[in-house]
């Protein structure tokens, strides 16, 4: 009886300890844009199939020993520890400009760092606890100040960031966001990145990551996410985006490019450990080009190529017969996007502003796009203040589900959530007044003078297949003190103190007498 | 009753005596095995490093390059990122203003990259305070600091801290709008000193009036070192053209120098490295503080703070004996690391064919008398503790067949 029982608990162990295995798999996106830059877009998927986030109401208790081979340990751990379902991480650098790159592969492309989580709830620890040890973690193993997203920059806009896997529906999750723009991205960041990768730089696409050559990039960032498939297990996958320049050499007159002008590498080795090493460009319509090697199969606008049996090293080039004409190349194209957004403050005084936000529709028909601001306390919101105009007409039918989270000074952000309706063809024009805060004394950082970065804006838009748009970030300029102020009040205080006190002092206990001075007889000095 | 209870004690005490005998001879091995790394009498067991850079703005490249020359350097020697603690106010490779990203340079023609492509930097920007400075020497950190973030030292710990910055008569500017004084350094190591985090610390910087910074520490085994006295400014080696900013500063520079021809199993001591530095060519007067430091300086390897060297001891396992395989300095073999793997091999059957010899003829092979009294100690103690433990069953069987 016994032994058969056993018998069965060893057959299920090692049949459920059998199902959970890892796949890795890596992929290059190349893009000419319409501009001569060059977009890629590096991703490295590693799959745990038939493994679930960790049940949050047992998280007090010891956790069942994980056992990866490809999965990062660093970041499982983590993950783990906070009963973190679905996670984003992304620094970035660079203005992402969606009017002539349209829309990127990975969405999230605000400047700065961006960290978005959905944790459960119902631990014991509370949700904004462990979403403190979340970040700080985070800013350990990415080398990055992440542990200044705190109070004073997380929001919760759920309908905006929307899981993009699955939640375990036996726990509710809560959503966390808190955005960082004047975070700086750099070596140290792409370093512990790289050692997450199962082949880390030495073979596979990895190779292509050269911090010389991706940080001289117009644009570039990186991203850490991971997800939760209900029927494949827990995904991560760590991208690194750029946009590359080939006409930046004033020489240049032709936007080729290859790897190794893109990244100063080819790819040497396959990653061993790899399902899949693919790489997909996409294909010029409007000009005639050389793509070499040959690729492993190729359609109309899209060419891919298979890199693990490939002839090493691999150096994929596309070459242009034609210059490259700037003029011809924005008359010929489409806008890259359905929406453009441009975002600007204008600040008259140090106490006032206004917010200007102009949306314009290239498409026939209306967009229902979600504007959220996610703005810091510094500067507050006037909401009566918010007007539309359409074409320079005022249009009072832009706004609905307006939901608005005011700042509270010193301590929470303020979240402006509203639904706007654009019509076909129409530029949109949104305005509010906003009033810049006056900080204390201890609140201003070392380089005060620079001002602060607002985070920036997002647009969802709901009836198109796009994903979000991110504004730019923009720069306040608030009142500062003179910072030496202190001091001077210090010094003449103590001064004047000590002046006051001497001078009484003095009147109260000295007293002028008048000594006389007689010549000593010699006779009575002795010597000892 | 009274002879059984006498003759207990009279046990109890001959028991603890064997066991003070015992451990008197552990510490004489340990002694040992420490004094034989060549001239060395370091008793250090781990190293740390806490490289500071207190400046912000573009125009303060050099003291970015600063840190990262030493952050290169004691990386190089052996020390791992996990015991590196680095703190750069300011981000001078990816800047915008700088025009070959990704990359920090040592020297005008740009051939040394200090930043490289494996560099983790654990406090940036606006994280660099006078308060978690304080914090990481001192060990008192939030529940929530991340481990890449603190300095686990103990008290075999030996810590390299340097700091780079502008700085003046007793203090050191932090970010352009605070100060650390010499007074807060001095505390700072003094609560480390009473909680036992470190067995010696070299402290070395490189501002305007370095050697004030030092002045006031009243901790022992610190050894300090600056790079101009007060009342001097210590400047600038060059700057580059094409970057447009000074580089490097010039102590920093010739300490770099020094070090780029040192590599782990170098013998070259402290005094070789302050003897180094020539005061007409850095335009400022270097100083050295080695009061509280109770070794001597030209027996002080600049490895034992720069450097992740380790006394290794390989012990048999079929025998139990230990054998001795010196792999580290002293005798010119080199030190266990990652380059080096075919050479200790070799060394270890060499090692292992003395040994067996020594064992089949113990006393005669002793040639030293250090030696001999290790042997005789060895037999002695294992002889003893089986006595013991014979004497005591002894006396507890008969006491039951009595009764």
């Amino acid at each position: 009886m016994l032994l058969s029982r056993l018998a069965t608990v060893f057959a299920a162990v090692t049949l459920c300890r059998a199902q959970i295995s890892e796949y890795f798999d890596e992929k290059l996106t190349v893009t000419p844009l319409k501009d001569g830059k060059v977009a890629s877009t590096l991703a490295f998927t590693t799959l745990l199939k038939n493994a679930s986030p960790r049940n949050v109401e047992r998280l007090h208790d010891d956790d069942d020993s994980q056992h990866y081979t490809l999965f990062p340990l660093a970041l499982g751990q983590i993950l783990r520890e906070y009963g973190v379902t679905e996670m984003h991480l992304t620094l970035n650098a660079g203005k992402w400009n969606y009017d002539s790159w349209g829309h990127p592969v990975e969405p999230g492309v605000g400047t700065g760092a961006e960290l978005w989580a959905w944790i459960g709830d119902g631990a014991l620890s509370t949700v904004d606890a462990r979403w403190k040890g979340l970040r700080n973690a985070l800013a350990g193993l990415f080398c990055s100040s992440l542990g200044a997203l705190d109070e004073l920059r997380t929001t919760s806009p759920t309908e905006v960031f929307q899981p993009e896997g699955s939640l375990p529906s036996s726990t509710p999750h809560q959503l966390r966001h808190a955005s960082h723009p004047s975070e700086h991205v750099c070596t140290e960041n792409l370093t512990p990145f790289v050692k997450l990768l199962p082949c880390k730089a030495s073979a596979g696409l990895a190779t292509l990551l050269n911090p010389h050559r991706l940080f001289d990039a117009n644009w570039h960032g990186m991203g850490v996410h991971v997800l939760w498939h209900e029927d494949e297990g827990v995904e991560v996958r760590l991208t690194f985006q750029t946009v590359s320049d080939p006409l930046r050499n004033y020489q240049a007159r032709k936007q080729d490019w290859s790897f190794e002008s893109l990244f100063g590498r080819k790819v040497e080795r396959a990653c061993p450990a790899a399902r899949s090493s693919i790489v997909e460009v996409s294909l010029p319509q409007d000009s005639p080009y050389n793509l070499s090697p040959e690729p492993t199969l190729a359609e109309k606008d899209v060419a891919w190529f298979d890199i693990q049996p490939a002839s090493k090293p691999v150096d994929i080039s596309m070459s242009y017969m034609p210059d490259f004409n700037p003029g011809l190349a924005a008359r010929l194209a489409k806008p890259s996007t359905p929406l453009s957004v441009q975002r600007t403050l204008k600040e008259s005084s140090q106490a006032h502003g206004q917010l200007s936000v102009v949306l314009k529709n290239h498409e026939s028909y209306p967009i229902q796009a979600v504007y959220l601001e996610t703005m810091p306390w510094i500067v507050q919101f006037y909401l009566h203040t918010l007007t539309a105009t359409l074409d320079g007409h005022p249009y009072t039918s832009a706004f609905s589900n307006l939901s608005y989270i005011p700042a509270v000074p010193h301590s929470r952000p303020s979240t402006f959530h509203v639904l706007l309706s654009i019509p076909a063809n129409s530029t949109l024009k949104v305005t509010m007044d906003v009033t810049k805060a006056f900080l204390r004394y201890t609140e201003h950082p070392p380089d005060a003078q620079r001002g602060w970065d607002l985070p920036p804006a997002i647009i969802a838009p709901l009836n198109l297949d796009t994903n979000r748009m991110y504004t730019p970030t923009l720069l306040v300029d608030l009142a500062t003190p003179d910072f030496s102020m202190p001091y001077n009040v210090i010094i003449f205080t103590c001064t004047l103190l000590a002046f006051l006190f001497g001078n009484v002092f003095n009147l109260l206990t000295r007293k002028f007498v008048v000594v006389s001075l007689k010549p000593a007889p010699s006779s009575t000095i002795k010597e000892d | 009753m009274l002879p059984l209870t006498l003759f207990h004690l009279f046990l109890g005490l001959s028991v603890s005596l064997l066991g003070a005998f015992a451990s008197d001879h552990q510490e004489e091995t340990v002694k040992g095995f420490f004094g034989r790394n060549g001239t060395s009498q370091s008793t250090h067991t781990n190293n740390w490093a806490v490289l500071v850079c207190t400046s912000r703005y573009w125009f303060n490249y050099r003291h970015m390059s600063n840190a990262l020359s030493m952050y290169r350097t004691v990386k190089r020697l052996g020390i791992p990122d996990s015991n590196i603690i680095l703190m750069l106010a300011d981000d001078a490779s990816c800047n915008a203003r700088n025009k070959f990203p990704g990359s920090v340079y040592a020297n005008p023609g740009r051939h040394l990259d200090l930043y490289g492509e494996n560099v983790e930097v654990d406090y940036r920007g606006y994280e660099v305070t006078v308060e978690n400075l304080i914090r990481v020497l001192t060990g008192r950190v939030e529940p929530s600091v991340p481990r890449s973030k603190r300095l686990l030292t103990d008290e075999h710990s030996n810590i390299f801290v340097y700091m780079a910055g502008h700085g003046g008569n007793e203090f050191l500017k932090f970010q352009d709008n605070e100060e650390i004084s010499a007074f807060d350094i001095a505390d700072a190591f003094e609560q480390m000193y009473q909680k036992k985090r470190y067995n010696e610390i070299f402290f070395m910087v490189d501002t305007c009036q370095a050697n004030s910074l030092y002045s006031k520490l009243y901790s022992p085994n610190i050894l300090a070192t600056g790079s101009s006295q007060v009342g001097e400014n210590s400047y600038s080696h060059s700057s580059d053209k094409d970057l447009g900013v000074a580089v490097i500063d010039a102590y920093t520079h010739y300490v770099l120098e020094l070090m780029e021809g040192i590599n782990k199993t170098s013998q070259s001591t402290m005094q070789d490295l302050f003897s180094s530095i020539d005061p007409n060519k850095i335009n400022s007067h270097p100083g050295v503080r080695s009061d509280l430091f109770r070794r001597p300086l030209d027996k002080t390897l600049i490895t034992d703070f720069f450097g992740g060297v380790s006394q290794i001891e390989v012990v048999d396992d079929e025998e139990g004996v230990e054998e001795e395989a010196g792999l580290v300095g002293g005798n010119g073999k080199d030190s266990v690391s990652s380059t080096a793997p075919a050479q200790a091999s070799f060394a270890i059957p060499e090692r292992r064919a003395s040994h067996s010899k020594r064992h089949i003829e113990p006393v005669s092979n002793t040639s030293t008398t250090s030696e001999a009294k290790e042997l005789w100690g060895w037999v002695g103690s294992s002889t003893r503790a089986w006595g013991a433990v014979a004497l005591f069953g002894g006396l507890v069987g008969w006491v039951r067949m009595r009764s």
